[in-house]
Order: structure tokens, then sequence, then C-alpha cells
């Protein structure tokens, strides 16, 4: 029973989205009958710019932003695990403040920052605050990872005289791999997601990601209610997340949970 | 040796720092100054005067009530309603992990995506709530009109997307929590409810801690929900701090201001978290006391 109300609870409003993206306008205000359509769709991947574009950016930011995050995370994660106890822990808990911090707050310097260094509308340079926003809880997610490898596995590497290098190469990454898995999707799900940011540095339609792009449909038309056209925007936009959370629901749940407890 | 675990950490600080400490010292100048069109968007000293104004704005003061409110709000129905879910999701069913992956579903989506949904649902006359509503010859409810609902429809949406988390957090510190404590319990007789109250709620506090400070955080920040499904209104009664904040900066061009609310913001977001854990902390010595 109580499964069932949570089922119904968390999916109803999804389904509800998927019914009216499939009924035409009129049977949607009560006026005419009912009757399936793919009429909604087709609006949306026909517009200018055509929907896809949407969610072909917001693949874009998402991918360099994992990677530069993960390049930045790796190196310091580890670093912090080898520390002394003493100075990891002043450090991970201002990361672990950081990683608490609502980014909204940040808005207004990193628009000036995308001003005077003319980063707006440039579709990556979105991954500078995006990596620097998903870095606290991914560093954490990471050195809490690195922190349970054994460290003789380390010291017989660099007995066998493997340097710095080679020892993360060939013993510490392989190891790392889940982890490393979970991060990179918990910053691709960020990025995805991110609103305020793309709101502010870009405005050129065609370069718009998913986010302000579902805000702009929202607020074009207060008057008309083109619901079905919002509907279907919600099904598309939210499609690829949810095959994403399907596929990989192990690597998501751990990341997340491990990331916030360990820090 | 050491300097080279320095050189490592380097480059991910020096980001950290430039993404959020750089900012906050940022906006301690631009709140002392006058950026807007009146000053042709160049910055002048003025002093504590955006300060001062800050103090005496009907606004700020009714938008840090109407954030509180709603913080306050979600975030205890998320704290209540997770527990119960972590609880339900604890128990050895069948189907529990497929459960789970649904059950997260809404906290993956993105926030502009499922307030657009939102709007939808809650839509008076051709929502599926009114419609329901009409079918059973009830009166509708304005749920986006009538300012005395509209910000727990905002609750609701939240606590719709943001549950999840908290669930799932809970879910992890119950199952640090080992099996023979409730096979004693079970062997003592104890009811459900003392097994909750003397077991499981004690050892779940870290986590708890963890997802109230986290959460209370991020709703404080609540800016994507209420932008998409209310736009703040109706007459500003859902309006963000912020909401404010960027309203002050993009549509009035007014960035000294909009930097003095941020900052705001901030300070009002750091007494309440260390009210929390301060309370937190004076609540787990009393309960040191009695025992």
């Amino acid at each position: 029973m109580a499964r069932l109300l949570l089922l119904l609870w968390s999916l109803g409003p999804m389904f509800w989205q998927l019914y009216s993206s499939l009924k035409p306008s009129e049977a949607l205000s009560g006026v005419g009958a009912g009757g399936w359509t793919l009429e909604n769709y087709r609006q949306l991947l026909q517009g200018d710019p055509p929907f896809l574009t949407y969610l072909i950016n917001s693949v874009e930011v998402g991918a360099s932003s994992t990677a530069l995050t993960l390049a930045l995370a790796v190196p310091c994660a580890y670093a912090l695990s080898r520390l002394s106890r003493r100075q990891a822990r002043a450090l991970t808990s201002l990361v672990a403040a950081a990683a608490a911090f609502p980014a909204v707050l940040l808005f207004l310097a990193l628009l000036e920052l995308a001003r005077d260094w003319h980063l707006a509308n440039q579709l990556l340079a979105l991954s500078l605050p995006y990596a620097g926003l998903c870095l606290p809880l991914v560093i954490l997610l990471l050195q809490a990872a690195f922190a349970d490898i054994p460290i003789v596995l380390e010291e017989a590497a660099l007995i066998e005289g493997m340097d710095l290098w080679q020892r993360l190469r060939w013993i510490l990454l392989p190891l790392m791999a889940p982890a490393m898995a979970s991060s990179a999707l918990l910053v691709f799900l960020f990025s995805w997601n991110e609103y305020p940011i793309a709101l502010t540095w870009l405005s050129r339609t065609e370069l718009l990601t998913l986010a302000p792009a579902m805000a702009r449909i929202a607020g074009s038309s207060v008057y008309t209610i083109p619901y079905g056209a919002f509907a279907a925007a919600t099904v598309l936009g939210s499609a690829p997340l949810i095959l994403l959370m399907l596929l990989f629901q192990r690597q998501i749940i751990s990341g997340l949970t491990q990331g916030a407890i360990k820090g | 040796m050491r300097w080279r675990l320095w050189l490592l950490m380097a480059p991910a600080f020096a980001l950290l720092l430039s993404i959020f400490a750089a900012p906050l010292l940022h906006y301690l100048w631009l709140s002392t100054q006058v950026q807007s069109v009146l000053t042709g968007l160049k910055p002048q000293p003025i002093g504590a005067q955006q300060w001062l104004r800050l103090w005496n704005d009907g606004r700020f003061w009714q938008d840090s009530w109407q954030t509180l409110r709603f913080s306050a709000a979600s975030v205890s129905l998320e704290m209540v309603l997770g527990l119960a879910v972590a609880l339900l999701l604890n128990q050895p069913l069948r189907g529990r992990g497929l459960l789970r992956t649904f059950s997260l579903l809404p906290w993956a989506l993105p926030t502009t995506v499922m307030a657009l949904g939102w709007r939808w649902i809650f839509n008076d006359p051709y929502g599926p709530i009114s419609r329901m509503l009409a079918g059973l010859e009830l009166p509708a409810i304005p749920f986006l009109s009538n300012p005395a609902l509209t910000w727990m429809a905002t609750v609701g949406a939240d606590t719709w997307k943001t549950m999840p988390f908290v669930a799932l957090l809970l879910l992890a510190g119950l199952q640090t929590i080992p099996t023979d404590l409730y096979e004693a319990a079970a062997l003592e007789e104890a009811t459900q409810w003392q097994t909750l109250r003397r077991i499981t709620l004690p050892l779940l506090t870290p986590y708890l801690l963890i997802a109230l400070l986290f959460r209370l955080a991020q709703a404080v920040g609540v800016f994507d929900l209420i932008q998409v499904l209310t736009g703040g209104g109706p007459a500003g009664s859902t309006e963000s701090l912020a909401l404010y904040a960027y309203l002050n900066a993009m549509r009035f061009l007014d960035f000294g201001y909009s930097a003095t609310l941020l900052l705001g913001s901030f300070a009002i977001l750091l007494i309440l978290c260390s009210t929390v854990a301060l309370m937190w902390r004076w609540s787990l010595r009393w309960q040191g006391g009695l025992r």
C-alpha cells in the first residue's frame, strides 16, 4: 500500500505530462474531443531553433564540465588523502561548506567575470563555473575513495620504483573507477540542470542549454496556453535524464550518499 | 615530497577560491558602490548607503520572511516524508531496488522542467487537480492566483523534487545501523515506536543533521522553482531573496544594491545554519545530562 502511494507520488506527475503531450490542445482545454496526436512533438522539433539544439548544447556543456572537474579533482583529492590528518581535516571542512553553498548567490560576480573576460555566449566557457561549483562534492567523494585504498599498495609500487604519475596511472586510478564514474554522473546531472548561471551567461537563443530554454518557453506565452507543447517539452527535456538514471542508478546513488556523508 | 602534494591541490583550490571566495569579497566592495543606470553603469563610492537602503527596504524584509517561510515548510516536510520513505525502502520488500530508482527520478529532473510541469498541474481550470475537483462538483482551488495558496504550491513542488534526496541520504544512514540492535530490541519485545525512538533516531542523528543543513542552505537560495512556477507572484507573495537580487541586477540594472542583497541573503543563511547547529549541540548536551 505504502509502496503504491510512493510510486504514484513520484511517477504520477510525470505520467500526466506524458499524457498531456500526446493530446491535441483542444482536448486539453476541454473543448474538442480526445484522440492521440504527435503534433506537439512535431511543433517542438521543427521550432526555431529545433528543440534538439538545446539538448545537444546541454550534452556539450555537460561533457566538458565533467572532464574539467575530474581533471582538477583527481590530483586534489589524492593529495588531500595523503596529507597529515590535521591539515586534511581543516581543508575538508572548508570544501564541505562550499559543497552546501547555494550557487545562485554567486551569479552576479560570475556575470561580471563573463563580461570582463568575454566568456558570455561561449558554450564551453560555462564549464569553468560548473567545474568550480561541482568540485567540492567531487573532491569529497574522491578523497573518501582514495582513503579506502590500502596504503601498502602504493608503498609496494614505490619500492618497485614507480614515480607518482605511474602509481596514479597503473595502481590508483583503476581502483578509483567506480568513484570516478559516480562523480562524472553527478557533474553531468548538475550541469544539465543548472539554471541561474546559464541564464545570465547565455543570451543567444541557439546557444541556450535545456534549463534556460525551458524557462524561456514557459515565459514566452503567458496568456495563451499551449500546454500540449509545454508538456512535450518537459517530456523531451527529462527523457535523457530518466534514461541515465535507469541505466546508472547504482553509481548515482552511491556517489550522492558517499559524497554527502564522508564530507 | 610535501610541496608536490600542495602543487597537486593548487589548480583545484585556485578555481574554488575564484568561484566561491572572490565573488563574496567582490560583493563586499560592490555593496559600498552605486552602479546603476544613473551612474552610467560605472561604479561610484557611496559608503554605507546601500546597507541603509537594505535596512529600510520593506520588500527585502518581506522577501526574507517569505524565503524563511518557504524554507521552514519545505525542509520540515522533506525531512519527515524523507524519513518515512527511507524507513519504507529499508525494509526487505520485493522490488525494492526498482522502487528506489523510481522514487529518485524527481530529484534528477531539471528544476525548470519540473516547475513548468507543475504549472500545468496546478492550472485552473484545465489542470488535473481542477478537473478532478470539477468532476466531484467541488469548487476549483486557485493555486497560482491566491497568495495564501501559491506559496504552499511552491512548497509542494519543492518537496516533490527534493524529498528523494533526503530519503536516499537517510537510507544510507539506516543501512549503517547494525541489525543485531534490532534483534535485541525484538527480544526485549520493544514496540516499533520504541525501536524508532531509542535505536533508529539516535543512530541516524549525524545523517539527519547533514540532510537538514544541506537542504536548508539550498532552500534559502531558492530561485529556479519560484522564477518558473510563479515568477514571484501573485503580487510578489512568493518572491524569494535570490529572485529579488536577480531582478535588481538583470531588470533594474542596479548592481550595487543587488550585491548588497546577495550579501544580506548570505548573512541570513549563515545565521540560520549556525543557529540550527548550535541548537543541535545543546539538545545533545541536554540529552547527555539526562542519561
